[in-house]
């Protein structure tokens, strides 16, 4: 049960789709589910949900084995967006290697979406966790839709953090794959410094991301 | 290896973790009723968990299918045939699988929703009760502010009145000590020229005798002007000069002397008012009660007598208006108090915390139900227009400033005792003026 486990040689990374109510967590999840090949990815689990909204989190689990024979098992979690479900994004978000902060492009949810970074660095700190140190990638969604803020601009604002910047639309599909192969690859830096991923198991940070985002040839 | 907390949701489960004997068991037997030989789940190191039909052989696991939990292999199914009908074996297993397979997932689901409910459940709880404690903490604040409102309102009042007291007893102040500065300033100038002017009449009339003398001398030694002589002494007495020359010092000397009383009442008047001085110093409180008994001296009635019980005491740092106002209200209370034939007994001493001043009159004392009141601000035993009410009031607003107390008490052999009590050392600095 800790994260990296020498005797049973496994390691477990918890990464968290963060983000407003309706910004596209879940969708970026199931597409990334249609996307990846089957190969060592497990089962997308959507716990409950009421009128499509997630009330508790979704589940993506990947699995991989390093040349070592170290088992590395990624499960990658969505809270719900929903302002009342407060206690469950900090019941997820606890642990978290990495997070993917998934915003809403549109013009009008600007404020959506500063109020939810904010309750993001606020629930960072209520679990113990440092933003400055967490892997975190920031993708602003629904790049398909008319009246969303122009790319430059966000990329002029947001740029300057140091926090990668990547457009999408989960819903056409593209954008999604790339936010997750940034945030593994951050996750892996992240890793390698304290775990020597690649000295002491063989496994490259390319290797690492291209497990986690081989696409399905179907 | 720094070691993390569990994970709250989602830490990383077995097979057996997820399910149980009472779920897989009839799966197995149904693969085995349906025709295979026998059917088990077995663990990732080949370990049987569950099985069914004839014992499972775990080295023949030739045909197993993975069973996955999260992506990961977590153990296997393991179908046997008697050896004929391979096909059928492989449809039974292929179908017991799917059925393990959804079994494992609706109980992972199951568990991680059972999870997540249990620790917002938990934490909703661990909030509410803090926000309980906390409004149960605001609840009693406000209860006792409600309970406590009105007597907090009393001591503001009581506040606010002390003030004002304060602020009238300063001006009142104020305005007599310009008065007395103006009036000692015009006394002065003509004071000057009169005491000068004395001393030079002195002078000259001391002359005028001598010469008078002169004449009376030529005249008795020389014997021709024996008439002239006895003419002049006729008029000397005529005149009456003998005992006007005996009296011309007297009357010169007494004059300087009224002079010099005058010149001393206007010098207390303004030191009593200290318009020129209004910051704080350090002060011989005797001095300044000394100070204040000769302003106050043409008040006190017929036949009075003061008694001063002094000890030497160490410098007082105050504002010397200040206790000047002190000791003025408390004075004139005694000489308000007693007609002909005041005594007034004034000790003071000090011990290593705190000068002690006390003025003991012979007045009628103070009826002991208005003894409580006393202090209060307007409250006044003279007839409308007469008192202001303030004397003690001051007197307490002035004390306590100094963090000092005052005592008033009524022995009953008679008379009143006002006791003044000053620390020598002080917590706060004083806002009095």
């Amino acid at each position: 049960m800790i994260e990296f486990d020498e005797q049973e040689r496994r390691m477990v990374l918890k990464l968290v789709y963060y983000g407003p109510a309706l910004s596209g967590k879940t969708t970026n999840l199931l597409r990334l589910h249609d996307l990846l090949s089957r190969e060592g990815r497990g089962e997308l689990m959507m716990l409950d949900t009421t009128d499509d909204r997630t009330i508790f989190f979704d589940l993506l689990p990947f699995f991989l084995v390093a040349p070592s024979g170290l088992k590395i098992k990624v499960k990658v979690y969505t809270v719900p967006g929903q302002v009342k479900h407060d206690a469950t994004r900090k019941a997820v978000l606890q642990r978290a290697d990495g997070v993917a902060f998934i915003a809403d492009s549109r013009m009008a949810e600007g404020g959506n979406n500063m109020a939810s970074f904010d309750n993001l660095e606020k629930n960072l700190a209520y679990v113990g966790l440092d933003i400055d140190k967490l892997p975190l990638v920031i993708q602003f969604n629904k790049r398909d839709l008319p009246e969303v803020v122009k790319e430059e601009e966000l990329r002029s604002t947001w740029e300057p953090t140091g926090i990668p910047v990547i457009m999408a639309s989960a819903l056409e599909g593209w954008g999604v794959v790339e936010t997750f192969g940034t945030l593994a690859e951050l996750v892996y830096a992240n890793l390698d410094q304290r775990h020597h991923l690649g000295a002491n198991h063989g496994l490259t940070q390319q290797e690492f991301v291209q497990r986690l985002t081989t696409r399905s040839n179907e | 290896m720094k070691r993390r907390p569990p994970f709250v949701v989602g830490a990383e489960k077995r097979l057996t973790d997820i399910i149980g004997t009472a779920e897989v068991t009839p799966l197995l037997l149904g693969a085995v009723k349906a025709g295979a030989a026998s059917a088990a789940v077995l663990a990732p190191e080949g370990d049987v968990l569950w099985e069914a039909g004839k014992p499972c052989n775990p080295a023949e696991t030739k045909g197993s299918i993975p069973i996955v939990l999260e992506g990961e292999p977590a153990g296997s199914l393991v179908v046997s045939g008697n050896g004929a009908g391979g096909d059928a074996v492989k449809g039974i297993a292929a179908i017991t699988h799917t059925a393990v397979q959804t079994l494992v997932n609706a109980s992972l689901k199951r568990i991680l929703t059972t999870e997540i409910h249990t620790s917002v459940v938990n934490q909703s709880y661990k909030e509410l009760l803090e926000i309980n404690k906390s409004l149960s903490a605001s609840e009693a604040r406000y209860r006792e502010l409600a309970a406590t409102l009105e007597k907090k309102v009393e001591e503001r009042t009581a506040e606010l009145q002390r003030a004002h007291t304060r602020l009238l007893q300063q001006e009142k102040m104020a305005s007599i000590g310009q008065l007395a500065a103006g009036m000692a300033h015009e006394i002065n100038n003509p004071l000057g020229f009169i005491t000068s002017n004395i001393h030079s009449l002195q002078k000259y009339t001391a002359r005028f005798i001598l010469m008078l003398d002169y004449y009376s001398s030529l005249l008795a030694s020389d014997p021709a002007c024996e008439r002239l002589a006895r003419l002049s002494a006729r008029k000397w007495e005529e005149l009456k000069l003998d005992s006007i020359c005996a009296d011309i010092d007297d009357l010169i000397g007494q004059s300087l002397e009224g002079a010099e009383r005058i010149r001393k009442i206007v010098s207390d008047l303004k030191g009593f008012s200290h318009v020129d001085d209004t910051s704080e110093g350090i002060v011989d409180l005797n001095a300044e009660i000394d100070r204040t008994l000769s302003v106050l001296e043409h008040r006190f009635p017929e036949g009075t007598d003061i008694v001063k019980n002094y000890r030497e005491l160490p410098g007082f740092r105050c504002n010397p208006a200040v206790v000047c106002q002190l000791f003025v209200n408390i004075v004139e209370n005694a000489i308000e108090a007693r007609g002909k034939g005041l005594r007034l007994m004034i000790s003071t001493f000090v011990n290593h915390t705190a000068i002690t001043v006390s003025f003991a009159d012979n007045g009628p004392g103070i009826p002991e139900d208005m003894r409580t009141r006393i202090f209060e601000p307007f409250f006044t035993t003279k007839e409308v227009g007469s008192g202001t009410g303030m004397g003690l009031a001051v007197v307490h607003e002035i004390v306590t400033g100094y963090e000092g107390t005052v005592e008033v008490t009524c022995p009953a052999a008679g008379g009143t005792i006002v006791t003044v009590s000053l620390p020598l050392q002080r917590k706060n600095d004083v806002a009095l003026l």
